[in-house]
């Protein structure tokens, strides 16, 4: 019983949302999704993001308690979302305001520099990595340092072909190996969601059977 | 540990110093390069140039990212931002994401402070942060006043003048997702088949191959990959958005047969080919508005009561009659308006930084590209020539 009732309720509201997806029918597409369905997607949501305010307050309130591993950051959660709370609701989202002014000063250059760190370990990474070591190696440093100097202004300078030879090989093999790959997702997707559907599936209802 | 061992196992830090070197330089010194504009990103632009002057046709922007991928992502919103506004094209903007909302003020923000005449909920609105991806996305699909109910600032969407001719997709025809992830996918697989929504995208660069599959099946009817994307929408802009022509008078808004008059011009695959077109796109700071001497006399046309001073202001070079704007003084751009002056800056074809972020940044990842590269090929030669002497590698 524990498990028949979630089972139950997947499976219809999988049934339903095939219907709708299938049926152009005025009760499935009006009634249920329009008028039933969206009201109760706006209203649940504020409580979703509650819910995940809670559930981040608690995992830090309860590592700050334990001092787990590198609890004092913690507060720094804490700090942070009291502060831009505060700001949010005081001094409004829009220019001029200090959550906006957080935003441009704070979030916006912290955010990107972490982000373009990524530059450094790539560069690293490639320079450790592409080692002509193999025949597959080699094609792929080629395709690589094609596709690189492609990329960029001055490799068109070094060969006006070079586009054409790059477009090339994002159009041809690559395409044709990420093709493979989402056929095969695509596959394997229709058929977990036919089993969840029929009700063979049951690992989302954890235990062991 | 020989030469060619060194080569192999150059220490890390020497490769981030020099990758940050190829990166800082030419972010300060910027020079002009070429960014050759690829299909996806001139199917993307001549889509939204479609809709100029319309007030039936729309498009949505999907700000789906938060800060980190800004610097890929941001120069794209701008870009088009400012083409759509350039080009009296409506434009919607949304976010999935809470940390995006603020992206869309800033962006909208940053392209505003050159259009003095666009407003809010007249040219553009803004529907803020909404949940639920999925519930909108296809509840706009029936009605867009309905499903978003209200705008940033609150307002109903019923009673705002943007909303007058677009209910649905069929108007609002084509939106553009801006994420660092394939985000776009939501859109291709629900609104594209059961509406007919043209959906393009704007990605990282790590993200466009996963996406490349739809651009070639037509599902995507254009994409912007990474700063190159954005780099390529900025020159279309500069050529042809941008564009002023000197004997058109762009105060008034009908020409003599009733037809709208637009600023910029429509895209030419013929201009882009020509090699003047590179004049128009320079990112090195430009103070010279250069004429003929027919376009000079159709200009000064357009403005009989400041003649004098337009003569005055007159030099010729190269058989061209040329203004250098830093010559005009304080009282002179009292004098002439702030819309000649605005005008005469524009046929300066000077791009503001904001509007040419995208091609610096180009110019520095051309330098690290090549750095890059130089690291690959230095470690492969220690490689290659340690194998030819036979020792371990």
């Amino acid at each position: 019983m524990k498990k028949t009732i979630p089972l139950l309720i997947v499976i219809l509201g999988g049934l339903i949302f095939v219907a709708w997806a299938f049926s152009p029918h005025y009760i499935i597409q009006e009634v249920f999704y329009n008028q039933f369905y969206l009201p109760w997607v706006y209203a649940s949501s504020g409580f979703a993001m509650l819910l995940g305010v809670i559930s981040l307050s608690m995992m830090h309130s309860n590592k700050i308690k334990r001092k787990g591993p590198k609890w004092q950051y913690s507060w720094f959660f804490f700090a942070s979302f009291i502060v831009t709370t505060l700001a949010g609701f005081i001094g409004g989202t829009q220019k001029g305001g200090l959550l906006m002014w957080m935003f441009e000063n704070m979030q916006m250059p912290m955010s990107a520099t972490m982000f373009s760190l990524l530059a450094f370990y790539m560069a690293s990474a490639a320079y450790k990595a592409f080692r002509a070591r193999s025949p597959e190696a080699t094609v792929l440093l080629v395709a690589a340092i094609v596709v690189m100097l492609a990329q960029v202004p001055l490799g068109v300078k070094i060969s006006k072909h070079l586009p054409t030879i790059s477009q090339w090989i994002l159009d041809v093999p690559n395409l044709a190996s990420k093709r493979g790959i989402a056929l095969g997702v695509g596959l394997g997707s229709v058929a977990t969601s036919l089993k969840i559907l029929l009700g063979i599936e049951r690992s989302y209802l954890g235990g062991g059977d | 540990m020989n030469l060619f061992e060194r080569m192999q196992k150059l220490d890390r830090r020497w490769i981030y110093i020099v990758v940050a070197l190829a990166i800082i330089i030419p972010l300060m010194i910027p020079y002009d390069s070429d960014n050759v504009t690829t299909p996806p990103t001139e199917n993307l632009y001549q889509m939204i140039d479609s809709m100029a002057g319309r007030e039936d046709r729309a498009i949505l922007m999907s700000f789906y990212h938060d800060a980190a991928t800004m610097p890929e992502l941001f120069p794209m919103e701008v870009a088009i931002l400012r083409h759509a506004f350039e080009r009296n094209v409506k434009v919607f903007a949304l976010t999935w994401f809470p940390a995006g909302a603020p992206i869309i003020d800033y962006a909208i923000n940053s392209v505003k402070e050159e259009f003095p005449n666009i407003q809010s909920g007249v040219d553009y609105c803004n529907f803020g942060y909404k949940p639920q991806a999925f519930a909108m996305i296809m509840g706009m699909g029936d009605n867009i006043a309905n499903a978003m109910n209200t705008d940033a600032e609150g307002r109903k969407l019923e009673n705002l003048p943007i909303m007058k001719g677009i209910n649905n997709y069929s108007e609002m025809n084509l939106v553009v997702e801006f994420s660092g992830s394939s985000a776009g996918m939501t859109w291709i697989v629900y609104a594209r088949p059961k509406f007919g929504l043209n959906v393009a995208v704007g990605v990282t660069a790590v993200m466009a191959a996963d996406l490349y599959p739809y651009l070639q099946s037509g599902q995507l009817i254009g994409m912007l990959s990474g700063l190159k994307g954005a780099a390529e929408y900025e020159k279309l802009v500069d050529i042809f958005a941008a564009y002023r022509d000197p004997a058109i008078d762009y105060r008034v808004n009908m020409d003599e047969d009733g037809k709208k008059i637009l600023p910029g011009r429509p895209f030419g695959r013929e201009i882009l080919d020509d090699a003047s077109s590179l004049e128009l796109s320079k990112i090195t700071t430009q103070t010279k508005a250069r004429f003929s001497h027919e376009q000079f006399v159709a200009f000064s046309s357009k403005y009989p009561e400041h003649l004098a001073l337009l003569n005055s202001l007159r030099e010729e070079e190269e058989g061209k009659a040329v203004i250098d704007v830093t010559r005009i003084t304080p009282e002179m751009r009292d004098q002439m308006g702030e819309f000649l002056y605005r005008e005469l800056n524009q046929l300066t074809r000077n791009t503001q930084y904001k509007f040419k972020v995208a091609r610096i940044g180009m110019n520095a990842q051309s330098v690290a590209h090549i750095m890059i590269i130089v690291f690959i090929l230095i470690g492969n030669i220690g490689y290659f020539i340690q194998k030819a002497r036979g020792q371990n590698v």
